[in-house]
């Protein structure tokens, strides 16, 4: 029986954002469009997307007089990753 | 990156993640010339002490207190030019804080074995001791990059920081000294330099 996959990870750029997150300890949006070559518009639709569904933070301050949006993956983004990653390796019948 | 989720395969997420992880990872590589630089003052300093010794110019720490001044003189620079030119950082990585933690741990551990050297220990055992913290940064520092030359050369300079505490003859302390530099920054480093444009080099020729 296969697990289903999450769908708000199954998404191409969400999904990068994700890959990217879990990495680091927390990254700006500018990294993030720069790492992913997405345009800044449909980043922000995705981001926010992640941060309702509770898999990311967004903490937006100014620093140095210059606004900064930073991500930062959430204890309960890195489960349902990991859920995600197990359910693909079942799809695709890897480590199992 | 567009959105086309419908489409998207088993293997289209897989090349995503791994596409991702690669890419954050590229930002987290030592290219080195940190070791290569701290390794030749500490190697100059060693060789030249070994001359001085040999020759009798000038007092016996000659050599290590005008690489006290350059060390000193450096991270002075470096403090300065992270206050003056406070640059936000695009990204933060659990490794690079554990470097900086270790970094500073390292440079409180050095000046406090340099104040021993000066009030109390001899020497032979200060110097074992700086080649022992020598060898416990290469170790982490080379765990955290995973970088397997680093981790052999841990052990070799561990050894050699031993093999320090038995000797009683300070010309050959320097020469252990100079070896355990050499064996566990300078060829490391430039082992880690040539990986780090070999990797900058395949980086930028995909993504041209």
């Amino acid at each position: 029986m296969y697990k289903e996959l999450d769908p708000i990870l199954h998404s191409q750029l969400r999904l990068a954002v994700m890959s990217l997150l879990i990495s680091v300890k927390e990254a700006e949006f500018t990294f993030i469009k720069e790492k992913t070559n997405a345009t800044a518009g449909n980043l922000s639709v995705q981001v926010q997307k992640l941060r309702e569904a509770g898999y990311i933070d967004v903490i937006k301050q100014f620093k140095d007089n210059y606004p900064q949006t930073t991500c930062k993956v959430t204890p309960r983004g890195i489960q349902c990753f990991e859920a995600y990653v197990d359910a693909l390796q079942q799809y695709l019948h890897i480590g199992s | 990156m567009n959105e086309r989720d419908e489409n998207l395969t088993g293997h289209d997420s897989l090349a995503i993640i791994q596409q991702m992880i690669y890419a954050a990872k590229q930002d987290q590589k030592d290219d080195g010339i940190g070791w290569i630089l701290w390794g030749w003052l500490l190697f100059a300093a060693s060789v030249l002490t070994i001359v001085n010794l040999q020759y009798n110019w000038y007092s016996t720490f000659f050599f290590w207190n005008v690489f006290g001044i350059i060390a000193i003189g450096l991270l002075l620079f470096t403090i300065v030019k992270a206050l003056v030119f406070k640059r936000t950082k695009k990204v933060r990585t659990y490794t690079k804080d554990v470097f900086d933690k270790l970094n500073i741990g390292f440079t409180i551990s050095l000046l406090l074995i340099i104040v021993a050297m000066n009030v109390y220990i001899t020497p032979s055992i200060g110097f074992a001791l700086l080649t022992g913290l020598y060898a416990f940064w290469i170790m982490i520092y080379g765990a955290l990059l995973n970088f397997k030359p680093s981790n052999i050369a841990a052990y070799f300079v561990f050894a050699l920081a031993l093999a320090c505490m038995f000797v009683p003859n300070f010309k050959l302390v320097m020469v252990i000294h100079a070896v355990a530099v050499l064996i566990g920054y300078i060829i490391p480093g430039y082992m880690a330099n040539r990986a780090f444009k070999q990797i900058s080099k395949a980086s930028f020729n995909t993504t041209a």
